[in-house]
């Protein structure tokens, strides 16, 4: 089902704008804009109605005449106001769906990555993280190429990890007898760091490895260097 | 303060002709069906006559109005409502041995309020040394806490404050309120309720003495396999941790299926399930939840304690699909677990909000609705905390609706709440200052989590403190609004009147200390949970976060202050210090008399009264709404004798659980601990293990009177009687236990390749002839329950005997079985496939076990002549083996032929 769904979305043409793409690092942050855009707004307006109503409704002097409080010992009824309250939940559900089968299009995007260029085995372990590159070069710093889709492909040699480098926007499980996939697309040149999300042991805080992001040139020149020993 | 003479009086509103109506309606009900106490007790008529012969014990929990005989009832209402105000000072409450006896749900729910305040310190304690910890980004060995310190720090806040102090503070209120609300003189099973609390007690002491033990559990709350294991957390402190959760879950069922069986039994007449108030239904539905959420967590913990201790291949990580197997049996549970813990707090913001508004509660009906569908749902979310576990994506899609579908009707619940202050007449007392901040933080949480319901925000967040600010927003959100139900409920628990400038001034503190706590981490959200190495820029706001922390803290001191300094001279408090209360609780004196109402409350006539709970004394004892309970009516001194109404056991049996519990935890995959330490811990079990069951066997032989239910409204259990009802509720949580279980079979059998694997044992005979025997055994207790309604004592005796025969017979060929698997070389602990066999197939065996020494003790008692006037234990036994008959049913094609 979610697949035809993926298949008919496809031809609309402003979907380009609407759907945000590109890496994974531009498809969050715009995400992420607009949900705190939004959920700032809402929870601006609810708590300051809120607040509001609670203090144009405090207990004063001039009780109104129609107030028609409830007695000790009553059985339990509603009070008015059905209306409102249906109104404003058709409002909020209307505003969460959309917002969600808005951020479901980019997910179809995120699930179903442009050909990737590469891909490295990563094993984590007690307390660090493995890279295997394609020609067998075994390494403890992931080298990646810029402008590039990288696929990782994730697993544990003991405990459950998670393989994450947040600046780059890509995490995954790292499940034991299991591996997952993932992939990134890094847009600046540098050094990132990679860390383990999940609690592992006691080395969980430092469990961190070095991603370095090269010129395509640079690390072409690289790889064709290294061959399958470790370095 | 308000302290305004509350509501308009119906004084003079008197029902006797509806009265001798009643009771007549009752009368002939009760007898037939329901005199004996459901509560596996067993205890004779005769214990009953003689029980109701004394002078004011009988009457205590209503067992003389209710047990047909109402005549013999000696007690006036008048007497009934000074022996209550004698009762709110009476010396025995000050002795220890009153509160280590004691059955009575008001005197449960203090114990259940204080003892999860003092976790509340203990997990502070804990948090307070993270938070310091986190003050600035640490180096290996830096700061306060090493590594696995932190690591135990981080694993022992989450459990203790999910586990000891979150529901079990709700349930102080949920026991002590409940009753009162629905029109119970107490629970259904009162030493089932007084055992929930001490299994409490000692599972939450346990889990205290594991720190003590070469450290305590240091694998998150969440406890992901492997790391669960001994190979990665070897301390027998983890075990002990792990065996105190395990003993926590049995008092979370028993709990459990006692609330459930008084809700749906026990119920004022006229107030049915949807007039409940709104507290009442959010317990209600909660109970619902921990039932089978409960039951899925004890058959992860039973797993995870068996590959512990006795060394089964479960979540090794040799074994396929063990790793997921664990996130799935624990999501399954934990995500209800989230409910669990936050419904109380909805419904005590319902009723905070209407009582301090004046208003009822906007569309009433939609927010019960609401709460329901909630409830339902929370069972098919639980894989939107695996997201990132590589499973597909229809998978992910379909988690992915229903849940932002659970967030729908959070929406509407939050919506009902902030109109029902529309137009009504608020006032900023401090249990309304709790509950409205609670439902602004809510709010705050509620926005948050709807990022994490986009997936692909969801997998930046994984692992982040944004998790972690959500969850602190919501869960102590929900906190928030318990504490506004201390302050609402205080003066009706202690009789008198907190100090509102110091309350006011806790919130304050409170507040202000939350949001700096929590809002930080927001900011710095991509701190990853559970470390103390972060990015330098984020150290401000990690500071900040730690100053809030200790406000937040430290506000508490104004509550412990203002709460204990006014238990003792608060100004005094009549039935209510609350203008515009409407729950039945506020009706009665403060504290409430032992036996709660001064009659019997009914809303036959759309609002509560009060009948005499003797029809001849109707006259005298005119009811009216509003039993003027401020004004001491002396005279009445008598004590009460407790003989009928305490038993000691509950806490005898809690006692020997400690002490098996804490022997079991010195085993590591099949072998004790080396040295004296071991020996110890084998004494301490073996020790344990006669406590418990001797204990057990004192309470069935204990006379005891047990409030019966069914005189009021008991949909869908009318004509049901409360024994049966709690066995039914104790079954359906035994069926999600084995559904754990066969879950866990098929899952890893399915993650190995199915057709890959053979069953177990070669010869599937001896399992075969297990079948025939164990049916033949259902048939033999068929026939004791026929004979026992025919009166034929020789014929219970013959068919109990067969019955026994044939359970031996089972467990013979069995163990002849396993000698013969063992002596072949295969053993629990050589793959998965012996593992799933032996444990689930072991579970099953002691099952089998637990109902032996069930029929022995019936055959003890029918060689006396039992069960020929009453036959229920035996019904109730046949239940219970019929059960267990059908689950080698299914046991038997999982294990020998597939």
């Amino acid at each position: 089902m979610a697949i035809h769904a993926a298949g008919s979305v496809v031809p609309i043409p402003l979907q380009a704008e609407l759907v945000p793409r590109g890496t994974r690092t531009v498809v969050f942050e715009r995400i992420f804009e607009v949900f705190l855009a939004l959920g700032t707004l809402v929870g601006v307006v609810v708590v300051a109605y809120m607040v509001y109503n609670a203090y144009k409704y405090r207990d004063g002097a001039d009780r109104e005449d129609d107030f028609d409080p409830p007695v000790l010992g009553e059985l339990p009824t509603g009070g008015g106001g059905g209306r409102k309250l249906f109104t404003s939940f058709a409002l909020s559900t209307v505003i969460v769906v959309s917002l969600i089968s808005w951020t479901y299009l980019t997910l179809l995007y995120v699930e179903d990555p442009p050909e990737p260029e590469m891909e490295v085995e990563v094993e984590g372990y007690q307390f660090g993280w493995d890279f295997t590159y394609p020609n067998g070069h075994e390494s403890d710093v992931l080298r990646v190429p810029r402008d590039e889709v990288i696929q990782l492909r994730v697993t544990s040699s003991d405990v459950f990890h998670n393989f994450g480098v947040a600046e780059l926007r890509v995490k995954t499980d790292a499940v034991p007898g299991q591996t997952t996939t993932t992939w990134f697309e890094a847009d600046e040149t540098g050094n990132y760091t990679a860390q383990c999300y999940e609690l592992c042991g006691s080395g969980h805080s430092y469990m961190t490895a070095t991603v370095v992001v090269m010129e395509p040139d640079e690390y072409r020149e690289w790889y064709a260097n290294t061959t399958a020993d470790s370095s | 303060m308000t302290d305004e003479d509350p509501t308009d009086r119906n004084a003079g509103d008197s029902r006797e002709g509806a009265d001798a109506n009643f009771d007549g309606r009752k009368a002939p009900n009760v007898d037939s069906d329901s005199r004996e106490t459901p509560n596996a007790v067993n205890r004779e008529s005769l214990n009953v006559d003689s029980g109701r012969e004394l002078p004011d014990g009988g009457s205590l929990d209503g067992e003389a109005a209710d047990g047909g005989t109402v005549t013999g009832n000696e007690i006036p209402v008048q007497g009934a409502v000074s022996d209550a105000l004698t009762a709110a000072t009476h010396p025995s409450r000050s002795t220890v041995r009153h509160w280590l006896t004691t059955t009575n749900h008001k005197d449960v729910g203090i114990l259940y309020i204080v003892t999860s305040l003092f976790f509340l310190l203990l997990g502070g304690l804990l948090a307070w040394l993270m938070r310091i910890q986190l003050w600035e980004p640490r180096a290996v060995g830096e700061g306060l806490l090493g590594a696995m310190a932190y690591n135990q720090a981080v694993s022992a806040h989450g459990l203790v404050m999910v586990f000891w102090f979150l529901s079990p503070f709700a349930f102080g209120f949920a026991n002590y309120v409940v009753p009162l609300q629905m029109g119970a003189d107490d629970l259904a099973f009162p030493r089932l309720n007084a055992l929930s609390f001490w299994l409490y007690l000692a599972s939450g002491l346990l889990f205290v003495v594991s720190f003590f033990q070469g450290g305590t559990f240091a694998g998150g709350w969440t406890m992901y396999a492997p790391l669960n294991l001994p190979t990665f957390t070897p301390d027998v402190g983890a075990n002990t941790a792990i065996l105190a959760l395990v003993l926590f879950v049995v008092s979370v069922t028993v709990s459990s299926v006692n609330f459930l069986t008084t809700m749906h039994r026990m119920r004022a007449e006229g107030l049915t399930l949807r007039r409940l108030p709104i507290f009442s239904w959010s317990i209600l539905l909660t109970v619902w939840m921990m039932l089978f959420a409960f039951a899925a967590l004890l058959a992860a913990l039973l797993i995870l304690s068996s590959d512990r201790i006795l060394g089964t291949a479960y979540f090794v990580q040799e074994t396929a699909g063990g790793t997921l197997l664990w996130t799935h049996l624990f999501w399954f549970f934990g995500h209800p677990e989230v409910y669990i813990v936050f419904f109380p707090a909805l419904g005590i913001m319902a009723e905070v909000f209407q009582t301090f508004t004046g208003r009822r509660i906007v569309g009433r009906k939609w927010f019960i609705a609401a709460m329901v569908l909630v409830a339902l749902q929370s069972f098919v979310v639980w894989m939107h905390h695996m997201f990132l576990t590589g499973i597909n994506l229809e998978i992910k899609t379909l988690f992915m609706v229903t849940t932002i579908g659970i967030s729908l009707p959070f929406d509407l619940m939050v919506f009902a709440l902030i109109y029902t202050l529309v137009k009504g007449r608020v006032r900023f007392t401090t249990p309304f200052l709790f509950a409205f901040g609670g439902l602004l933080l809510f709010i705050l949480g509620g926005i948050t989590g709807v990022f994490l319901g986009a997936i692909v925000l969801d997998y930046e967040f994984r692992g982040t403190y944004w998790v972690v600010a959500h969850f602190h927003y919501v869960m102590v959100g929900g906190v928030t609004a318990l504490i506004g139900g201390l302050y609402y409920w205080f003066p009706k628990i202690t009789g008198r009147m907190y100090d509102e400038f110091l309350g006011k001034a806790h919130f304050a503190a409170y507040f202000v200390g939350f949001n700096l706590l929590y809002f930080p981490m927001f900011v710095a959200w991509e701190t990853p949970r559970r470390v103390f190495q972060y990015d330098a820029w984020m150290a401000p706001w990690h500071k900040l976060a730690t100053v809030g922390a200790f406000i937040l803290g430290l506000s508490f001191v104004l509550m412990f202050y203002n709460l204990t300094k006014s238990a003792f001279d608060g100004e005094r408090v009549g039935n209510t210090p609350w203008e515009f209360s409407r729950t039945a609780e506020w009706a009665v004196p403060s504290p409430p008399p032992t036996e709660n109402f001064p009659g019997v409350p009914t809303y036959r006539d759309g609002h509560l009264a009060f009948r005499s709970r003797e029809a001849t004394d109707g006259g005298s004892s005119a009811t009216s709404t509003q039993p003027d309970g401020g004004v001491a009516a002396d005279g009445h001194a008598g004590e009460h004798d407790h003989g009928t109404h305490a038993s000691i056991w509950p806490f005898a049996v809690s006692v020997g659980g400690f002490l098996l519990f804490l022997g079991l935890s010195g085993i590591r995959e099949g072998s004790l601990v080396e040295g004296m330490a071991g020996t110890a811990y084998l004494l301490a079990a073996v020790a344990g293990g006669l406590v418990v069951f001797g204990s057990l066997v004192a309470w069935a032989l204990e006379p005891f009177d047990s409030p019966e239910g069914g005189f009021g409204e008991a949909w869908p259990f009318d004509g049901v009687e409360n024994g049966k009802v709690g066995m039914w509720i104790f079954l359906a949580s035994d069926v999600v236990l084995f559904g754990g279980f066969i879950g866990a079979y098929v899952f890893t059998r399915v993650a190995a390749g199915w057709t890959g694997w053979h069953p177990v044992p070669e010869d599937p005979i001896p399992g075969l002839v297990n079948t025939y025997i164990l049916l033949a055994s259902s048939f033999t207790v068929v026939l004791a329950l026929v004979a026992a309604q025919k009166e034929h004592r020789w014929g219970v005796v013959a068919s109990l005997t067969a019955t026994i025969v044939l359970g031996i017979g089972f467990l013979g060929n069995k163990g002849l079985e396993w000698l013969h698997l063992f002596h072949t070389g295969v053993e629990p602990t050589a793959t998965i496939q012996t593992s799933t066999f032996f444990l689930t197939t072991g579970l099953h065996a002691a099952h089998v076990i637990a109902g032996l020494i069930g029929a022995l003790y019936l055959l003890g008692r029918s060689l006396g002549g039992a069960y020929l006037s009453d036959h229920r234990p035996v019904e109730y036994f046949g239940l219970y083996w019929h059960f267990v008959d059908i689950v080698w049913l299914f046991l038997f094609p999982l294990f020998y032929i597939l």
